[in-house]
């Protein structure tokens, strides 16, 4: 199953993202938390910390300035860019930038 | 309606030049409340007879609402641009014989107070009808100092718009946070507006606050000045959920007189620069 939610700023989509990942994973479910928000805050409410949140950014963003090399399969990507979040939830953050002339907004 | 060509009237209040205006994008976190604030901010400052004109980058709605504007969806038409020649850098540019100014006055929504309203449209669906409208808005905005306008924009939430130049325009940054961790967290990543050369000045309002020393916690959290703070106040709430604008609805709320306070010190500091 694969769900992605959306909706206007403020109204809990990072919230109903975090609980989502976090009940279906209490369930036995094998749950992956892509945070694709350009400004990823999903590890604040998924519960990791914000060291980690700031880390998996940093990550995230060393591989667009080049430092860092792009993973060349799905698992090496969630295991060198994610982070355990708390009931067994796989945490990664997966923004990235397109079509930015004149600027995707 | 001014034709591009035309020369200004001899009854334009902006005839006589002014020579410093505000400069202001509102940024942070999806729901802190900038659209809120900037929509009040902009009519307080039109109704003490001021000229401004509010720059919507937002996809989706929001700032039109705060103004007290109708009209929310409606983008620059195509007419405004034309084919840049090839080898240029950017598609489009403004069609020839057409200023920042002039199409400031023939595009841009008149609101309450005579509050000016420019925004490159609304998504609607998966088509993307506005390619021609964001680079009339970005040609606008970018020769928007050689206008006499007080200048509010409302960029989108979050951090994409505000690093790739959206808030370009401005002389002052003011990021809107919540007394909340990742409201506070999207704020210091915003505060990085200020760095390196020619930056804006960067400087925080504390929104929805619920305790005495919440102000100083957003100060603290995001290394940013607060210049106004205002309470969590269920008039914006109200007025949020009847869609009418909070100056209309609660013109001596919390947050209206924050933001009366926070116009008199930017006046101030206007007055205090060079």
């Amino acid at each position: 199953m694969k769900i992605a939610v959306v909706g206007k700023g403020g109204v809990g989509k990072t919230t109903t993202a975090s609980v989502l990942a976090r009940g279906l994973s209490q369930r036995g479910c094998d749950v992956v938390a892509l945070d694709c928000d350009t400004n990823a805050n999903l590890g604040l409410s998924l519960g990791v910390g914000l060291e980690t949140t700031e880390r998996l950014v940093a990550l995230r963003q060393a591989l667009d300035e080049g430092e860092e090399d792009h993973a060349p399969s799905w698992d090496e990507m969630l295991a060198r860019f994610g982070a355990d979040a708390p009931d067994g939830v796989r945490l990664t953050t997966v923004n990235r930038i397109e079509n930015m002339d004149p600027g995707c907004p | 309606m001014t034709s591009a060509t035309q020369p200004v009237s001899a009854d334009d209040p902006f005839e006589d030049g002014v020579s410093r205006r505000l400069r202001i994008a509102f940024v942070g976190k999806g729901g802190a409340g900038k659209s809120s604030i900037a929509g009040t901010l902009a009519r307080l400052l039109a109704a003490g007879g001021e000229p401004v004109v509010c720059l919507d980058s937002d996809p989706l709605p929001g700032l039109a609402t705060s103004l007290g504007i109708a009209t929310s969806d409606a983008g620059i038409p195509d007419e405004a641009v034309e084919e840049a020649p090839e080898g240029e850098r950017a598609r489009y540019r403004l069609a020839t014989g057409l200023t920042s100014e002039a199409a400031i006055r023939r595009y841009a929504d008149t609101g309450p107070d005579g509050v000016r309203f420019l925004q490159f449209g609304k998504t609607r669906g998966h088509v993307a009808p506005l390619m021609r409208s964001q680079f009339a808005f970005r040609h606008i905005v970018a020769d928007i100092d050689d206008t006499p306008w007080h200048v509010i924009g409302d960029l989108p939430a979050g951090t994409r718009q505000p690093f790739f130049g959206w808030a370009g325009f401005a002389h002052l940054v003011l990021v809107v946070a919540e007394p909340a961790m990742s409201s506070m967290l999207s704020a210091k990543r915003l505060a990085r507006l200020g760095e390196g050369e020619n930056a804006p000045l960067v400087a925080a309002i504390a929104n929805k606050t619920r305790r005495d020393d919440d102000a100083d916690l957003v100060s603290q959290a995001t290394g940013l000045p607060v210049w106004a703070s205002a309470p969590v106040d269920p008039a914006v709430r109200e007025a949020e959920h009847l869609g009418v604008p909070i100056i209309d609805h609660a013109p001596d709320s919390p947050t209206v007189q924050a933001l009366r306070s926070l116009l008199e010190r930017l006046h101030n500091e206007e007055r205090s620069s060079p």
